[in-house]
C-alpha cells in the first residue's frame, strides 16, 4: 500500500511548488524588511497571503482550461484570455445590474466559449494544424471582434450583484472567490481522477497510441478539451467583471501566459497526461506571490514579465528537457 | 589478405545475450555473405564493426590494426561504410545534395555543386542510370530510395562496406546493376559484407559465407572451394535438430472458421493477404523479421485507418478501419512494442489497467474499488512480481510489463487474441511464464489466438497452424506435424529447389 | 512542341510559389485601383519603408522555420534593442549613437545565442521556449523604457532616410530617393542570405530542418546549425530594429507585439512549411508584402481599423490550413505514384 516515502515521490512536484511558495514569502519579507527597511509583516502576513492567493486565483482559472487542453498531449490555448474577455463584453450588457438575466448571461457566455473551443478544437484535432499558432490567431480574431464590437461605444451594463458578491467580495477575512476556487479545484480534481471523462483525457495525454489501441477516439477527446477550454474561459468572463466592476477590451489578456506558466510550475507534465490542478493552483500562487515581490521592489510589469519568462525556461528546462537519446 | 577480422565478440543488451561469441572473417575483394535466422546476432556483430554498438568483449582487427569504433561517423572516417535499412536520407534534399551529405567539397568559399552532380551521377549511372539526380529525395519509391542510400554509402570509397539487407525493395533489375556495381568495387580489393533473405541471391553474388545461431558463428562456406549445397546450409541454418519438449495440448479445433481475411493490402507492407482462422485455434505467423508480420497484427487491430478491406468475422463483414470496431467484437491485440503501444509507460500498474478500459462503455464514475480489486486479482493470476499496484510500470522488468499487456484484457470477453512477437527481449524464464499463461487461458476461455514471433522455438511450441510470410505474402502453411525449425527456416528463405520448395 | 509547352505550364503552375506570386499581383492591381499614384516612386518608396519591419523580421523567421524551429520571440526582441538604443543615445551627443549600435549587435548576438542555446542544445519545443523567452526580452525592454520614450542621434536617420540626415551630400540624397535605407537593407539581407545559400550551412539548415535525424546520422552537427540559424534571425531582427530607430526617434517596449505572429504568417504565406526543411526564404519578402497590403487595402475599402487583427487572425488561419493541405496533397501524390 501507500506509505508516507511514496506519497512524498509522487507528489514530488506538487511539494516542490510548495516550497516555492514559502521561500518566496520569507524571501520577499526578508528583503522588503531588512533591504527596504519596511515594516515586518507588510510582504509576509496573514492578510497578505489572502489577498495573493485572490490575485492568484484568476491566474489559476485560466490555469485550468491550459491544463485541461495540455493533459491531453501537449496542445496549448492561448484564446482563452480573448473568450473570456468576449463573454464578459456580452455577459455584463446582458445582465444590467441585475440578477434576472444571471442565467441566461452564463449561458451565452459559455456558448461563445464552447463555439469558438469548437473551432479551435477542429483546426488543431481534426485538421492537425499546430496549436499554438491556431490558438494565437484565433485570438487575433477574437480581438478584432471585440475591437469591432466596441469602437466608440462605451461597454454598458454591469455585473449582477451575486456575480459581484461572488468575485469581489469577502465573507470575513476570505474572498468569495478564493472560496469558489478550493470548491471548484475539488470539482476538478474528482472529475479528472473519478469520472471516466477525466481518465481518457489523461489516457490520451500520456501515450495516444496505447490509447487508440484501447479503443479511445483521440481526435474527438482532443477536441472536446478544446470545447471545455473554451467553455471555462467564457465562465471567467462573467467573473472577471464581477471582480472589476465593468467590462474593458483588455481584462483577459494579461492572464493568459501566467496560467500556461502556473502549470509548469505546478509541475504538471507539459506533455501531457496529468491532472493535478491543485498543483497548478500552487504555481498560480508562487507566480503571484513574485509579481508581489516585484511590485513592491518597485519594478512593476518589467520585473513580472522578465521572471515569468524566466521562470517558464527555468521550469522547462528541469522538467522538458527531451533526453539526448544520442 | 584478412581485410576484417573480428574475434571473439561479446555483446548484452540488458539481460539478453545477443552475441556469445561472434567471429567474422573479410578479405580484399571479397563478398561475404552473412545468415542466420532471427536473434542470430548476425546484425548485432554488423553494428558492432561499424561503430553503432561497442563491443563487450574480443577484438577487431581491421587493416591490420586493432579497433574499436564508438560512432558511425568515425567508423566512416576509416573506410568502413554501412547501408542499412533505416535510410539516413534528407527528404526534402535532391538526390545528389543527398549522396554527398557530410562529404560536401569547396570550390573556393563556396560548395562545389558542380564536382558533387557529376560524382553523384557517374555513381548512379552503374546503379541505376534512371534516377534523375535533381529529384527531391522524398519523390522517390523505396526502391529508388534504398539505390540512393547505397550511393551515399559509396562516394565516400570505402575499404569496407556493410550492406544489410540492400536488395529488399529493389526490383530484379536493379538488383542486377548492384551485383555489377559490387563485383567491380571488388576487383578493386574492398571487401564486402552482404545480407539478404534471399537465399538465392546470396548464392549469386558471395564469395563465401558466414552461418550465424545463437549468438555466434557456426561455420563458413568457402563457394569457391566447397560449391553451393543448400542443404549444407540448411543444416548450419538450423542446426540438430532437436525438438521442444514442451508437451503440446491437443485441443478440440472445431472446423468452424471465426475469422477470415481476403486480399488484405496495405501500404508497400501487406501485399494480399489471405487467412482463415479456426475457432479455438492458435494460428502462427512466421518468417524472417520485417516481412509484414508486424503490420499484418496492427491491421487486423483496426490500426490503419485507411484499410479498404473487410474481415469476416463469425460470418459478418467487420470493417478494419478502426480499433474500437475490433474491440467491440472482441478482437484484442498484445503489441510487441510494449514502450509505444502497449503500455501507458510512466502510470501506475491500475492506471494501466484502467486507461485500457476506456474504449469500453464506462459509468459516469470510475467504480474505483471494483476496478482496483480487479487489478490485484490480475496481478495475482500472471504472479506480477511487484509491491503494489501503484507502482510505476516503468520501473518493472520486461517479462512484468509485457504482463500487464496481457493482462490488461482479462476482463473481457475476447474472441480474437492477436499476439504480435510478445514475448520479444524478455529472458527465457520470464518468456515461459508468460506463455505458460496465454496458452492457459487461451484454453480455458476457448479464445482463438493469433500469434506472431520472431523466435521460431516460440512457434513450434505453440502453434497449431504456421502461415509463413515472405514480402508482405503468406508463401508457406504448415500443419501441426510439419511444424519444425527446418521447415520454418527454409519456407522463411522462400527457397525454391527444382521442381518445389525445400523441406 | 505543344505538348513541351504544356508541360512547362504544368509545372511552374504546380509549385506553390506560383499561387502566392498571382496574390501578389492580384493585390498590386487592387492597391493601384484603390489609390492613385501607388505606383510613384514616392508612394512606393513610403510603402516598402512601412513594411520594411515585417519583410525583416519574416525573412529571419522563414529561416528559422526551414531549419526546423520556430521564433515566436522576434517582436519583442526587435523591441528591446529599440529600446536599449534609444535609452543610450542622447541627441547632442554624437557618438553615443555608435555605443548604441555596438550594444544593439551584442543584444543581437545574446538574443539569437540564447533562443539558439534552448532549442539547438537543450532541445526544448522550440515554440514553447520561444514564447518564453519573448516575455524576456519584452521584460528587459519594460525595464529599459516603462513608457515610450528615448532619443536617437541625427546621424541615426541614415538607417530610415538619406535627407533627413544633417548636412548629407546633395548626391547621396538624389541616389537616397531611389535606394532609400529600407531598399538596400532588404538587398543586403537577400544578399546575406544569397551566400549562406551557396555555402555548407544553407544547405545542412535544409537538412536539419528536413530530417533532425537522419541530419544527425550523415555526421552534421545539427546543434550548431539550430544555433546558427537563430543567430542569423537575430542579425536581420537587429537590421529592423536600427530602422525603426531611425525611423520613430524613440522607443516603445509593446511596439513588436502584433509583429510575431504576423512573420509567421508572411513566411507560411510564402511557402516555408512550417514543419521545416522546405521553402524560399525569398517568398517570405512576397509573404510580408502580401500580408501588409492586406492592412493597407482595409484602409483602402473604408473598413474599419478595429477590423484589422480579425483579419490578420482569419489570413493566418487560411495560410496555414492551406500549406497543410498542400502538404497532405504532395503525400497522397507520391503514394499513388508507387502503387
Amino acid at each position: 500500500m501507500m506509505n508516507s516515502k511514496n506519497i512524498l515521490l509522487k507528489y514530488k512536484k506538487t511539494f516542490i511548488a510548495l516550497l516555492l511558495i514559502v521561500l518566496t514569502f520569507v524571501v520577499g519579507e526578508l528583503i522588503m524588511v531588512g533591504v527596504k527597511g519596511a515594516d515586518p509583516g507588510s510582504f509576509l502576513s496573514v492578510n497578505q497571503v489572502l489577498i495573493t492567493i485572490k490575485l492568484a486565483t484568476f491566474i489559476s482559472l485560466f490555469g485550468l482550461c491550459e491544463m485541461i487542453v495540455i493533459s491531453t498531449g501537449g496542445d496549448m490555448d492561448l484564446s482563452v484570455g480573448w473568450i473570456a474577455t468576449l463573454a464578459a463584453i456580452f455577459s455584463t450588457r446582458i445582465m444590467d445590474g441585475k440578477n434576472q438575466n444571471l442565467l441566461i448571461a452564463i449561458l451565452i457566455a459559455i456558448g461563445v466559449g464552447a463555439a469558438f473551443g469548437l473551432l479551435n478544437g477542429l483546426l488543431v484535432s481534426y485538421a492537425k494544424l499546430p496549436s499554438l499558432v491556431v490558438t494565437l490567431a484565433m485570438g487575433n480574431i477574437i480581438q478584432g471582434l471585440i475591437n469591432a464590437y466596441t469602437t466608440g461605444i462605451h461597454i454598458s451594463g454591469e455585473p449582477s450583484p451575486i456575480v459581484k458578491k461572488l468575485a469581489a467580495k469577502y465573507t470575513g477575512i476570505v474572498p468569495n472567490i478564493v472560496t469558489i476556487l478550493l470548491i471548484l479545484c475539488i470539482i476538478v480534481i474528482i472529475i479528472i481522477y473519478k469520472t471516466k471523462i477525466g481518465v481518457k483525457l489523461l489516457s490520451i495525454g500520456s501515450n495516444p497510441n496505447t490509447a487508440y489501441l484501447s479503443g479511445l477516439n483521440i481526435k474527438l477527446i482532443r477536441m472536446i478539451a478544446f470545447i471545455a477550454s473554451g467553455a471555462i474561459a467564457g465562465i471567467i468572463g462573467i467573473l472577471l467583471v464581477g471582480n472589476a466592476g465593468t467590462a474593458y477590451k483588455d481584462m483577459g489578456s494579461n492572464y493568459l501566459m501566467p496560467g500556461i506558466v502556473a502549470v509548469v510550475v505546478g509541475g504538471v507534465s507539459v506533455k501531457g497526461g496529468e491532472g493535478n490542478y491543485f498543483a497548478v493552483i500552487l504555481g498560480a500562487i508562487v507566480l503571484q506571490t513574485l509579481t508581489n515581490l516585484f511590485v513592491s521592489l518597485g519594478w512593476g510589469d518589467a520585473g513580472k514579465w522578465t521572471g515569468y519568462g524566466l521562470i517558464l525556461i527555468l521550469m522547462l528546462i528541469t522538467y522538458v528537457r527531451n533526453k539526448r537519446s544520442r | 589478405m584478412a581485410l576484417l577480422e573480428a574475434k571473439g565478440i561479446k555483446k548484452s543488451f540488458g539481460g539478453v545475450t545477443a552475441l556469445k561469441n561472434g567471429n567474422l572473417t573479410c578479405n580484399c575483394g571479397k563478398i561475404t555473405g552473412l545468415l542466420g535466422a532471427n536473434g542470430s546476432g548476425k546484425s548485432t556483430i554488423s553494428k558492432i564493426i561499424s561503430g553503432i554498438y561497442k563491443k563487450d568483449e574480443g577484438t577487431i582487427i581491421y587493416d591490420k590494426k586493432e579497433i574499436n569504433f564508438s560512432s558511425p561517423s568515425e567508423s566512416k572516417q576509416n573506410g568502413i561504410a554501412m547501408v542499412f535499412q533505416n535510410l539516413s536520407l534528407i527528404p526534402d534534399l535532391t538526390v545528389w545534395q543527398n549522396i554527398v551529405l557530410g562529404n560536401e567539397s569547396k570550390k573556393k568559399v563556396f560548395l562545389d555543386t558542380e564536382n558533387a552532380m557529376s560524382v553523384s551521377k557517374s555513381i548512379l549511372d552503374e546503379l541505376n542510370p534512371r534516377i534523375n539526380i535533381n529529384q527531391k529525395v522524398r519523390n522517390l519509391n523505396s526502391a529508388q530510395q534504398q539505390i540512393v542510400e547505397i550511393a551515399k554509402a559509396l562516394v565516400s570509397n570505402p575499404r569496407l562496406l556493410f550492406l544489410d539487407e540492400p536488395t529488399a525493395a529493389l526490383e530484379r533489375e536493379e538488383v542486377k546493376n548492384l551485383f555489377k556495381y559490387m563485383r567491380k568495387l571488388a576487383s578493386k580489393g574492398v571487401g564486402m559484407i552482404f545480407t539478404s533473405h534471399r537465399l538465392d541471391e546470396v548464392l549469386e553474388i558471395c564469395d563465401d559465407i558466414i552461418v550465424f545461431r545463437n549468438g555466434e558463428d557456426v561455420g563458413t562456406i568457402d563457394f569457391e572451394k566447397e560449391g553451393k549445397d543448400k542443404k549444407t546450409i540448411l543444416s548450419l541454418l538450423t542446426g540438430s535438430s532437436d525438438f521442444n519438449s514442451t508437451k503440446k495440448v491437443y485441443k478440440d479445433i472445431k472446423d468452424v472458421c471465426i475469422l477470415e481475411l481476403h486480399d488484405l493490402k496495405h501500404g508497400k507492407e501487406l501485399n494480399g493477404i489471405d487467412l482463415k482462422l479456426r475457432k479455438g485455434e492458435i494460428l502462427g505467423i512466421g518468417g524472417l523479421a520485417g516481412q509484414g508480420q508486424t503490420e499484418l497484427m496492427l491491421a487486423l487491430a483496426g490500426y490503419y485507418n485507411d484499410i479498404k478491406q473487410k474481415a469476416i468475422l463469425d460470418g459478418q463483414e467487420i470493417k478494419l478501419n478502426k480499433v474500437s470496431t475490433m474491440i467491440r467484437n472482441g478482437i484484442y491485440l498484445v503489441p510487441g512494442d510494449r514502450q509505444k503501444e502497449g503500455l501507458f509507460m510512466n502510470c501506475s500498474l491500475y492506471q494501466n489497467m484502467l486507461y485500457s478500459k476506456m474504449g469500453h462503455k464506462q459509468p459516469l464514475f470510475i467504480p474505483r474499488k471494483k476496478y482496483r480489486d480487479e487489478a490485484r486479482q490480475i496481478v495475482k493470476e500472471l504472479s506480477i512480481k511487484t509491491d503494489s499496484i501503484d507502482t510505476v510500470v516503468l520501473t518493472l522488468s520486461g517479462g512484468n510489463q509485457q504482463k500487464i499487456v496481457v493482462g490488461k484484457w482479462l476482463p473481457f470477453d475476447v474472441k480474437v487474441l492477436l499476439l504480435s512477437d510478445p514475448a520479444k527481449g524478455i529472458d527465457i524464464a520470464a518468456k515461459k511464464e508468460l506463455y505458460d499463461y496465454i496458452m492457459k487461458l487461451v484454453n480455458e476461455k476457448s479464445m482463438s489466438a493469433i500469434l506472431y514471433a520472431s523466435d521460431n522455438n516460440e512457434l513450434i511450441d505453440y502453434c497449431d497452424r504456421l502461415l509463413i510470410m515472405f514480402e508482405g505474402k503468406v508463401v508457406k502453411e504448415l500443419n501441426k506435424n510439419e511444424i519444425n525449425d527446418r521447415n520454418i527456416v527454409a519456407a522463411s528463405l522462400h527457397v525454391k529447389d527444382e521442381g518445389g520448395e525445400l523441406g | 512542341m505543344k505538348q513541351k509547352l504544356y508541360n512547362k505550364l504544368k509545372f511552374f503552375t504546380s509549385k506553390q510559389e506560383f499561387s502566392t506570386i498571382i496574390i501578389l499581383l492580384l493585390m498590386l492591381v487592387g492597391m493601384s485601383l484603390l489609390q492613385n499614384g501607388f505606383f510613384t516612386r514616392r508612394v512606393i518608396v513610403s510603402n516598402i519603408n512601412a513594411f520594411l519591419p515585417l519583410i525583416l523580421l519574416s525573412m529571419g523567421q522563414a529561416i528559422v522555420i526551414v531549419s526546423g524551429g520556430l521564433d515566436m520571440s522576434c517582436g519583442n526582441a526587435m523591441a528591446l534593442m529599440l529600446c536599449a538604443m534609444t535609452k543610450i543615445m542622447k541627441a547632442d551627443s554624437p557618438y553615443t549613437g555608435v555605443i548604441a549600435i555596438l550594444v544593439c549587435i551584442l543584444l543581437s548576438l545574446a538574443v539569437g545565442l540564447a533562443n539558439g542555446f534552448l532549442v539547438g542544445y537543450l532541445r526544448l519545443p522550440a515554440i514553447i521556449a520561444t514564447y518564453a523567452t519573448s516575455y524576456i526580452w519584452l521584460g528587459l525592454a519594460l525595464f529599459i523604457t516603462p513608457t515610450p520614450g528615448g532619443e536617437i542621434v541625427n546621424w541615426f536617420k541614415i538607417f530610415y532616410d538619406f535627407s533627413a540626415v544633417k548636412g548629407c551630400a546633395q548626391w547621396i540624397k538624389t541616389i537616397g530617393s531611389v535606394l532609400a535605407p529600407s531598399v538596400i537593407m532588404i538587398l543586403l539581407a537577400c544578399t546575406i542570405w544569397f551566400f549562406i545559400g551557396k555555402k555548407k550551412l544553407g544547405r545542412y539548415i535544409y537538412a536539419v530542418g528536413s530530417h533532425d535525424d537522419n541530419a544527425y546520422y550523415s555526421g552534421i552537427s545539427t546543434t550548431k546549425v539550430h544555433i546558427k540559424a537563430y543567430v542569423i534571425n537575430s542579425l536581420f531582427i537587429m537590421m529592423a530594429a536600427l530602422y525603426f530607430a531611425g525611423q520613430n526617434g524613440a522607443g516603445s517596449a509593446n511596439i513588436g507585439e502584433t509583429l510575431t505572429l504576423q512573420t509567421v504568417a508572411a513566411a507560411v504565406v510564402g511557402g516555408v512549411a512550417l514543419s521545416g526543411g522546405k521553402g524560399n526564404v525569398f517568398m517570405a519578402i512576397v509573404g510580408a508584402i502580401i500580408m501588409s497590403l492586406v492592412s493597407k487595402i482595409i484602409y483602402y475599402i473604408n473598413v474599419p481599423s478595429a477590423w484589422q487583427s480579425f483579419v490578420s487572425g482569419v489570413i493566418i488561419i487560411i495560410a496555414i490550413s492551406a500549406s497543410a493541405i498542400y502538404s497532405y496533397a504532395e503525400k497522397r501524390n507520391l503514394l499513388r505514384e508507387v502503387n
